[in-house]
């Protein structure tokens, strides 16, 4: 990276306190991060290291049926997200800030054309009509390589495989341009195969329409040539971060060393170092 | 899709048979009953029995008789009534319309109630849903039967000038006769609503945890666009569902309903048949009455099955 | 998620508990029945049609008879009736649960295409029809309730027992030489209890209602005895010279199918079965 470019997203001192039926448990203890405009980086780290949580963070999604209480401070574009309403809030997702999940079998309502789940969003932010809309939900399949594209976006999910399920989602999350796009675990689900050619769409796209990356993944092979930067996240605190080259390198935290130890592939380039 | 209707009414014909067995064999099970009854009086000749035996064929042995019974009941004759001599078909058809219609306004009733409390009860969660489910248990411990004489004696109390006993028939006056049948419509739709709101939060809250309302919410989509597309959507089939799968428990309810409120539909006949020990027409209302319930169970499973296909990741 | 159902299962506690205070003041009526009620339920009086008095607490019926009387004696029927058919459709939806999802194959396939023809008929049409047909004695609407709720028991008992059978400590058992009986006894059973527990509670609240409402139309025991059914369609008749009359037996059935409604929910969220 050349110089310390103004930082799209800065998040300082956050944490994340589940209120479930009267007991608060802390999930993520105070953590501070930076990710610049069109910028990759990948945070890492086992379930329950709070990774998810933190991308959810900068989304304020609560899961259904329980609350959250956010603390700290999470700087987007300059604009504090964390003392917006929620009613500025829906206008930030989506919008400027866009996700793509983890299970893309269960992330398409079953009930509505996949052209359809496209137009809402677009109706949404973008204020034109459907029809119109439409057209550029046609470019937008097109863009993420589903094949006739026109025909296609009358379908139903249940026609789709979990690949082009998943490139649907990400055609849903690219649809309205946003500055940033967060990726939680989105080849976790999805056979071998079909993992590197989402990973390879994810960096095309990003590359195409200049958007900063934020990938959440438990695989270090994931994070591989996909991103510049990397946080280690542990039990809801980050505990090494670093150049990724660096910290593929020279991991400091024994952490570190043992997720990396979990990938062969990464290891056996490491050994000879 | 074909394969599968005609697979799920193929399963069907075999119960039908022995519904039919059933329905023939409960009014044979006291043979000289039977005859007793048809004659009319219990104090006949033993000649005028031996005539009535066998202008019914019940001289003839008992399987016989199920099958000369079964072929006509296909062909659509239902026999003869004991009481008026006339055809049971005739006179059930126009009594059957009534009760069709009076069913199809309680479950209307319960669907729209059952659905309204449940979805207020899975979305505003907290008091709301803790007095949702404690005002449902209440009233499913109220029978229709009770609701139905509390609503007649506080009308009779406070409005007695409300003829709530006043059947309108529909060809007369079709407003008149759906405000005639929304009181007794009403008592019978309590029960059944609160099976509805209870699968409707179910429902509700099942689609609620799935990850596509979160990623509908991750698309900063407004609520009601959520609400409606998303969660009601999705919600819907089950409710459905559930609501088509108590038309048993509907028409089990509208005889006791029929009979407090004096509306001409299949319970009363049943209920003056069984008082007048009317066999022939008590075996057909049974045999009617569980071919509707099968049939319907069959379209229910159909529907969701066609819904299902959509739902379901292969 | 564990603290969820802590809380659901400390509620579902709380229900149990007043379900069973409820249901012990039914089981009171039973045992005690006629040695608790202020007078003889066929004892006639001048005061006929009365409303509630000091001497009569529910009024009167039309040939002067002490309403609170006949409730408690007609509770006495009514509950004994309910309980002896739900504890025969207990048992015979035992037997044929077990046996159908414990031996399978043939077994399990002839007794659930016979159960399912049962469950054909819409449940209150079919009493109607079989105690029509038999005649509405005591015993008969026992049997014909014991029977139109048999395949809602096989079902419950079937279903966690085809379920259960696979899992490994049964197959442990097996291994080491148990019985098959024994085990079915022994490992089975117990598992398929809670579903069963619920599914008791809700078909005695359904057979409250299937009782009451035979009698209702005249098709219960026999008169004289009282019945809560039957009092409340008498009740009805002279509805515009006592309307009161119409509250005992009606708060009575109620109270009755509350107990179990009660009961059932608790229950569903002490022992967990079911979705929600």
């Amino acid at each position: 990276m050349t110089g310390k470019p103004a930082s799209l997203l800065e998040v300082r001192d956050l944490t994340a306190t589940f209120h479930r039926d009267g007991a608060p448990s802390r999930v993520v203890n105070g953590i501070s991060f930076d990710i610049a405009p069109g910028e990759a980086v990948g945070f890492v780290g086992e379930s329950g290291s709070g990774k998810s949580v933190t991308a959810r963070a900068v989304m304020r999604l609560a899961p259904e049926g329980s609350s959250i209480e956010w603390g700290g401070r999470i700087r987007f574009q300059g604009q504090e997200l964390l003392s917006l309403t929620e009613r500025e809030m829906r206008d930030v997702r989506g919008r400027r800030i866009a996700m793509v999940f983890q299970d893309p079998m269960a992330s398409l309502n079953p009930v509505m054309s996949v052209g359809a789940q496209i137009d809402d969003m677009l109706v949404r932010h973008t204020g034109v009509s459907t029809r119109a809309a439409r057209k550029r939900t046609v470019e937008l399949l097109g863009l993420v390589g589903i094949r006739d594209p026109a025909i296609r976006a009358d379908d139903f999910p249940h026609q789709f495989s979990g690949g082009m399920r998943q490139r649907v989602l990400i055609a849903i999350s690219v649809s309205c341009q946003p500055d940033l796009l967060i990726a939680d675990e989105p080849t976790t689900a999805l056979d071998v195969t079909v993992q590197a050619q989402i990973l390879r769409l994810l960096m095309r796209l990003r590359r195409e329409l200049g958007m900063a990356l934020m990938l959440i993944t438990h695989d270090f092979g994931v994070i591989a040539g996909m991103v510049e930067r990397v946080y280690v996240m542990h039990r809801g605190d980050i505990v090494e971060s670093g150049e990724v080259d660096t910290l593929f390198a020279a991991p400091k935290h024994a952490y570190t060393q043992a997720l990396l130890a979990a990938v062969p592939r990464i290891e056996s380039t490491r050994r000879p170092a | 899709m074909l394969r599968m209707i005609l697979v799920r009414l193929a399963l069907t014909v075999p119960i039908l048979f022995g519904v039919s067995i059933i329905a023939f064999g409960l009014m044979r099970a006291l043979p000289g009953d039977f005859v007793l009854a048809a004659a009319g009086t219990t104090a006949v000749s033993d000649e005028v029995l031996a005539v009535t035996r066998r202008n019914l064929g019940l001289d003839r042995p008992i399987w016989e008789q199920y099958g000369i019974w079964l072929g006509n009941a296909l062909a659509g004759d239902l026999g003869t009534s004991f009481a008026t001599k006339k055809s049971v078909v005739s006179e059930l058809l126009p009594r059957l319309a009534v009760t069709a219609e009076l069913t199809l306004m309680a479950g209307l009733l319960a669907m729209l109630m059952g659905a309204t409390t449940g979805l207020a009860s899975a979305r505003l969660r907290g008091r709301t849903d803790w007095v949702v489910r404690g005002l449902n248990s209440l009233l499913l411990a109220v029978p229709n039967f009770v609701v139905a004489t509390l609503i007649v004696l506080l009308f009779g109390l406070y409005f007695p000038t409300i003829g709530i006993f006043n059947y309108v028939p529909f060809a007369r006056d079709p407003l008149g006769n759906i405000g005639s049948l929304l009181l007794p419509a009403l008592s019978l739709a309590l029960t059944v609503s609160v099976t509805v709101s209870e699968n409707t939060r179910a429902a509700v809250l099942e689609v609620s945890s799935q990850d596509y309302v979160m990623v509908a919410r991750a698309k900063g989509l407004l609520a009601r666009t959520i609400l409606g597309n998303y969660l009601v959507k999705n919600a819907l089939t089950p409710v459905i569902t559930v609501t088509g799968l108590q038309l048993a428990a509907l028409l089990g309810g509208s005889i006791l309903i029929e009979t407090i409120f004096t509306i001409p539909g299949m319970g009363q006949y049943l209920f003056d048949s069984v008082s007048r020990r009317d066999y022939p027409v008590i075996q057909a209302i049974v045999l009617v009455s569980s071919t509707i319930v099968l049939l319907m169970n069959v379209l229910v499973d159909i529907a969701y099955a066609r819904v299902d296909a959509r739902v379901s990741y292969d | 998620m564990t603290d969820a159902s802590s809380r659901l299962r400390s509620r579902g506690q709380l229900l149990v508990a007043i379900g069973l205070a409820m249901l012990a003041v039914l089981l009171l009526i039973v045992a005690l029945g006629p040695s608790i009620a202020p007078y003889s339920p066929s004892a006639t009086s001048p005061n006929s049609l009365d409303g509630p008095t000091a001497l009569h607490w529910l009024g009167t019926d039309s040939i002067g008879r002490d309403l609170l009387s006949r409730l408690i004696v007609g509770g006495r029927g009514t509950l004994m009736i309910t309980f002896v058919a739900v504890a025969l459709a207990l048992a015979a939806g035992l037997v044929l649960g077990l046996l159908s999802g414990y031996v399978g194959g043939r077994v399990d396939l002839t007794i659930m295409r016979l159960l399912d023809v049962v469950f054909a008929f819409p449940v209150f049409l079919l009493a109607i029809a079989v105690v029509a047909a038999l005649g509405p004695t005591v015993k008969n609407l026992i049997l014909t309730i014991a029977v139109v709720y048999t395949p809602a028991m096989a079902r419950v008992v079937r279903g966690p027992v085809l379920s259960v059978k696979r899992w490994d400590h049964v197959e442990a058992a097996r291994s080491v030489g148990v019985g098959e009986f024994a085990i079915a006894l022994r490992h089975v059973l117990p598992l398929v209890v809670s579903p069963i527990l619920v599914q008791t509670s809700l078909i005695l609240a359904n057979t409250i209602f299937t009782v009451t409402a035979l009698s209702f139309l005249g098709l219960g025991p026999p008169p004289p005895d009282p019945n809560w059914g039957s009092m409340l369609a008498e009740a009805r008749q002279f509805m515009e010279l006592a309307p009161l009359t119409v509250i005992g037996p009606a708060v009575a059935i109620v109270f009755a199918s509350l107990t179990f409604i009660v009961l059932a929910n608790g229950l569903r969220e002490m022992l967990d079965v079911g979705s929600r």
